[in-house]
C-alpha cells in the first residue's frame, strides 16, 4: 500500500452544500476513499510505488549517484557494467547510473511543468466552454482544434524552434502540445455536469458563477482530469525524451534520458549499456503513469467505484 | 536533413582533387542507363547530399565529393604528397621576377557535352570567379590579369611574386574549369559539364549517380558508373557495407575503427589528414580579450584526452595548426596541461572565479558536442563554467559571422598551403578573422610568408608567425585527424588521402 502521488483531487463532492444530495454517504473524505481503492489494486498500487521512488531520486539525486553526472573520464570509457559501475561507463567515461538517476529529475521535472502547465490553462478552457457555452465554447474550443490539428511532436519542435533550445523551453512547448487536450477533457467532463440537479439547485438559491465552478462543477467534474493527468504525465516524459533526442530538449553535458539514448546510439554495436539504461529508465516511467492512469481510471469511475467499494459499506 | 558543410568555407577550403572532364550535363528525368562501358557501377555511401553542384559557389564537402569526379582544375594535388602536378595545364612557366606565370594547356580534352577544351573556357572560369566575387575569390587575390594569347596558353599575371600560386589554383575543384558561358548555358546548380572522368547523370534527394565518360583524356574509368548515396547514420552506412549493398563509404563511426581492423568484410585504412580542430575566443568580449585568461585555458585544457574522447585515437593532439607529416609543421607545443598555473593566471588576469563562458558547438559535426563536454569538464577545475550551446549549422554561421559567440569550436579542412592554414584566420580583419585577433608582427610575418619564394625561408616565416598565434591564443589548437575510410575488400585502384579527395577515376570493382 502506498500514497499515490495524486494532485490534491476533488473534496468531498457535495456534502457541504446542504440538501443537494440527501442519500449522501457518511462523510468519509473521497481522497482517502479513492486511495484505499486504488491500493486494492495490485498494479496501480505498484506503479505508483515506482513513480514514488522515482521522484524520491529526482529529489535526493546528488545524495543517490555515486558520481557527478558530469565527471568525465576518457581512460574509463565504455566500460561495461560492473560493480564498480553498475550500468557501466559511456563514451567520455561518466557512470551511466549516476546519469540516469539525475536524468529522472530532468525528465521528471520537465514533465510535471509541461502537465501542469496543461492543466492549468487547459482545464480553465475546457471550464470555461463547458460551463458557459454558446459563443465562449464556440471561439475558445475552435482555437483548441487548431492546436489539436498540429501533430504533437511537430507543435512542440515549432514552439522549440522560436524559443530556443532548453530544458525549460520544452516543458513550455510540451505543455502547449497539450492544452487542447486538457480542455477537450475538461469541456466534455463539465458538459456533464453542469445540468445536474445539485448545479441548478445550488443555481437557484442565487449562487454565484464563482461558487457553481469551484464548488460543484470542478470538483465532480474532475476525475477524468486526474486521469488524463496522470496518462499525459507519460506522455510527457516520452516527449522530453523524443524532443531531447532529436537535440532540442536539455542540452549536453546535462544528462536526460532521451539525451543519452541518442548519444548511445552510436555504440550501441560495440557498448549496448549506454542506450540500455536509459532507455528501460524511459520505458519504466512511462509505463508506469500508464498503469496508475488506468488504476485512476477504474476508481474514480462512478459505477465501478460502487461496485468496488459497495460491498464494503 | 543535415548537409555536411565544408567548415573552412571559403579561405583554406582546399579539397578535392580530380581528372578533367568536359561535356554538359545531363537530363535528370530518364531512364538513368549507365552510358558506362565494361565495369558496374561502384555504390558510395556518403553522409550527405550536395547542397549545389556550382563548383565555384558551393562550400560543402558533400558537393565536393562528387565535383571531385566530374570536374578538373589546372593543376592537382598529388596523391603521394599533395605537391601539385599538371592536370589540364601539361606545363608551366615563371618569369624571372615571378609576377607572370604562363600555362601550357593539354591537347584533346572534351568537355561532357564534346565541345573542344581551350583557354577561353580557362579565361571565362577564372573571370567569373573574380568579377563575381564568388566563394573562392580571394584565391585571386594576387592575380591582376588572366589572358589568353593563344588556344593553348594562359597567362596570370601578378601583383605580388606568389609562391603558393599552384596551391590556389589546384588545390581543390572550387577552382573547377568550366567550358565558356557555362552560366549561361546551364543551371550550374543541378546541372554539370565538367572534363572529368564522369559525368553528371542524375542527382536526387536519394542519391547522385555519374556515368564514366569514356573520351576523358586521362583515359577511359574503369567502372561504368559511381553512384553516391546519402546514408547519414555512420552504423547505417558501415553495415550498408558490410552487407554488400554499398562498396566504399567514408562515414565510418570512430568508436568502430578499431574492431573493424579485424573485420574481414571491410577493408578499413586511415590516414593522417590535414584538416585541424580548434577553440577559438571572441576578443570583443571580456576578458577574453586578456592575452592571460586565454592563455590560462589553453594551459587547463588537456588535448590528448579532447583528440582521444572524440576520435578514439584516430587524431593527433597538435598545439598548431600543421599536421606532423607537413614539410611545414612546426614542432612547438608550449602548453603542458597545470591546472595550478591556469588558475594562478585568471586571478593575475582579476578574473572572478566562477567565470561564465559560452562555447558555440553545431550537431552537425558530432565531434564538436563531444569535444566541448570534455573542455568543460576540464575548465571547470580552473573555474570557468563552459555553457555549451549545441546549434544548428545556419545558426552557428550566422552567429560566428554576427561575432555573437564567447567562443566557438569547429575546424579547418583540406588546406595544403601555410598561407591557408594561417593567413585568412589571423591576419588583421582577415576574412576568417571572426575571434577578432591582431598583432601587426604576425601581419608582417604573414605578408613576407605569402611573398616568399624560398621554401626554407619561406617556413621560417610561417614558423615564427605560428608561434606567436599560438601563445597569443588567437586560434586554441587540439588535433588533427586522421582520415578513416572503408571499402570492399577486393575493391582496387582506390587511394586515401591526406585531403579528403575522393577520387574514383581509377577504381575498380571487387
Amino acid at each position: 500500500m502506498t500514497g499515490a502521488p495524486l494532485p490534491e483531487p476533488a473534496a468531498s463532492p457535495t456534502a457541504t452544500d446542504a440538501g443537494v444530495r440527501s442519500t449522501q454517504r457518511a462523510p468519509r473524505p473521497r481522497w482517502r476513499e479513492t486511495l484505499g481503492l486504488l491500493a486494492r489494486n495490485p498494479t496501480a498500487a505498484i506503479a505508483a510505488a515506482v513513480l514514488v521512488l522515482l521522484v524520491l531520486m529526482a529529489v535526493f539525486d546528488e545524495t543517490v549517484a555515486p558520481d557527478g553526472p558530469n565527471e568525465i573520464s576518457v581512460d574509463d570509457r565504455l566500460q561495461a557494467p560492473s560493480w564498480a559501475h553498475p550500468f557501466g561507463t559511456d563514451d567520455l567515461g561518466r557512470d551511466i547510473l549516476s546519469r540516469v538517476v539525475l536524468g529522472a529529475g530532468v525528465s521528471l521535472r520537465v514533465g510535471f511543468l509541461a502537465v501542469a502547465f496543461a492543466l492549468v490553462v487547459g482545464a480553465l478552457v475546457g471550464l470555461l466552454a463547458g460551463f458557459y457555452g454558446r459563443w465562449v465554447d464556440d471561439v475558445l474550443m475552435r482555437f483548441m482544434d487548431v492546436l489539436f490539428a498540429f501533430p504533437a511532436v511537430l507543435l512542440a519542435i515549432a514552439v522549440l524552434a522560436v524559443r530556443g533550445p532548453g530544458a525549460g523551453n520544452t516543458a513550455l512547448a510540451i505543455g502547449i502540445v497539450y492544452v487542447p487536450v486538457f480542455a477537450r477533457v475538461t469541456r466534455a467532463s463539465v458538459l456533464g455536469v453542469r445540468e445536474e440537479v445539485y448545479v441548478r439547485a445550488s443555481r437557484s438559491v442565487g449562487a454565484s458563477d464563482w461558487r457553481l465552478l469551484t464548488r460543484h462543477v470542478l470538483p465532480n467534474a474532475a476525475p477524468p482530469i486526474i486521469v488524463q493527468t496522470s496518462i499525459s504525465l507519460a506522455f510527457a516524459v516520452l516527449a522530453e525524451a523524443a524532443l531531447s533526442f532529436l537535440g532540442l530538449g536539455t542540452q549536453p553535458p546535462n544528462p536526460s534520458w532521451g539525451l543519452m539514448l541518442a548519444e548511445g546510439r552510436g555504440f550501441i554495436d560495440i557498448a549496448w549499456w549506454l542506450a540500455f539504461f536509459p532507455g528501460m529508465a524511459i520505458f519504466l516511467t512511462v509505463l508506469c503513469f500508464n498503469l496508475l492512469g488506468d488504476g485512476l481510471r477504474d476508481v474514480l469511475d462512478p459505477r465501478q467505484r460502487t461496485l468496488m467499494a459497495g460491498g464494503g459499506r | 536533413m543535415r548537409t555536411n558543410r565544408l567548415l573552412p568555407l571559403a579561405a583554406a577550403a582546399a579539397l578535392l582533387l580530380s581528372a578533367c572532364g568536359g561535356g554538359e550535363s545531363v537530363d535528370t528525368g530518364g531512364g538513368g542507363g549507365g552510358s558506362g562501358g565494361e565495369g558496374g557501377t561502384l555504390v558510395a555511401a556518403v553522409a550527405a547530399q550536395p547542397d549545389q553542384l556550382d563548383p565555384h559557389q558551393t562550400t560543402a564537402y558533400p558537393s565536393f565529393q562528387v565535383l571531385e569526379n566530374v570536374y578538373d582544375t589546372l593543376v592537382v594535388p598529388n596523391a603521394e604528397d599533395l605537391t601539385m602536378e599538371p592536370s589540364l595545364a601539361e606545363s608551366w612557366e615563371t618569369s624571372e621576377d615571378g609576377l607572370t606565370w604562363t600555362f601550357t594547356l593539354r591537347e584533346g580534352v572534351t568537355f561532357h557535352d564534346g565541345s573542344e577544351f581551350d583557354s577561353a573556357d580557362v579565361v571565362y572560369s577564372y573571370r567569373r570567379i573574380i568579377d563575381e566575387e564568388l566563394q573562392n575569390s580571394y584565391r585571386f587575390a594576387t592575380v591582376t590579369g588572366v589572358e589568353a594569347p593563344d588556344p593553348r596558353t594562359v597567362v596570370l599575371t601578378l601583383s605580388q611574386p606568389t609562391p603558393n600560386l599552384l596551391e590556389r589554383i589546384g588545390a581543390f575543384k572550387g577552382m573547377a574549369i568550366l567550358p565558356e558561358n557555362a552560366a549561361e548555358d546551364i543551371d550550374l546548380v543541378t546541372e554539370a559539364n565538367g572534363t572529368g572522368p564522369f559525368r553528371l547523370e542524375s542527382s536526387d534527394a536519394s542519391s547522385t549517380v555519374l556515368t564514366a565518360y569514356e573520351d576523358h583524356w586521362g583515359g577511359a574509368p574503369s567502372v561504368g558508373g559511381v553512384e553516391f548515396r546519402y546514408i547519414t547514420e555512420p552504423a547505417a552506412a558501415l553495415t550498408a557495407l558490410q552487407n554488400g549493398e554499398v562498396q566504399w563509404t567514408d562515414n565510418v563511426p570512430p568508436q568502430q575503427i578499431e574492431s573493424l581492423a579485424d573485420d574481414d568484410s571491410v577493408e578499413l585504412q586511415t590516414t593522417p589528414s590535414v584538416d585541424y580542430w580548434y577553440l577559438s575566443m571572441n576578443y570583443a568580449r571580456p576578458p577574453f580579450d586578456n592575452r592571460d585568461v586565454r592563455r590560462a585555458i589553453s594551459l587547463a585544457v588537456d588535448r590528448e584526452a579532447v583528440a582521444e574522447a572524440a576520435w578514439f585515437g584516430a587524431a593527433q593532439a597538435n598545439q598548431t595548426a600543421i599536421p606532423e607529416d607537413s614539410f611545414f609543421h612546426l614542432d612547438y607545443a608550449p602548453f603542458e596541461r597545470d591546472v595550478d598555473q591556469a588558475r594562478q593566471l585568471l586571478s593575475q588576469a582579476g578574473v572572478q572565479t566562477p567565470l561564465t563562458m559560452g562555447l558555440m558547438v553545431t550537431d552537425e559535426f558530432p565531434e564538436t558536442v563531444t569535444a566541448a563536454q570534455v573542455i568543460a569538464s576540464q575548465l571547470e577545475e580552473i573555474g570557468v563554467t563552459v555553457e555549451i550551446e549545441t546549434l544548428d549549422f545556419a545558426t552557428w554561421l550566422d552567429r560566428q559571422g554576427q561575432g555573437d559567440f564567447d567562443a566557438f569550436y569547429l575546424g579547418w579542412l583540406g588546406n595544403l598551403d601555410p598561407a591557408a592554414y594561417y593567413q585568412e584566420q589571423h591576419q588583421t580583419d582577415g576574412p576568417n578573422n571572426y575571434q577578432g585577433y591582431s598583432n601587426p608582427q604576425v601581419d608582417q610575418l604573414l605578408q613576407q610568408g605569402a611573398v616568399e619564394t624560398d621554401e626554407d625561408a619561406r617556413k621560417q616565416l610561417y614558423d615564427q608567425a605560428a608561434q606567436i598565434i599560438v601563445d597569443d591564443v588567437s586560434y586554441l589548437y587540439l588535433y588533427n585527424p586522421d582520415v578513416v575510410q572503408a571499402w570492399a575488400p577486393g575493391l582496387q585502384g582506390y587511394r586515401i588521402r591526406a585531403d579528403k579527395a575522393i577520387d574514383f577515376a581509377t577504381v575498380e570493382l571487387p
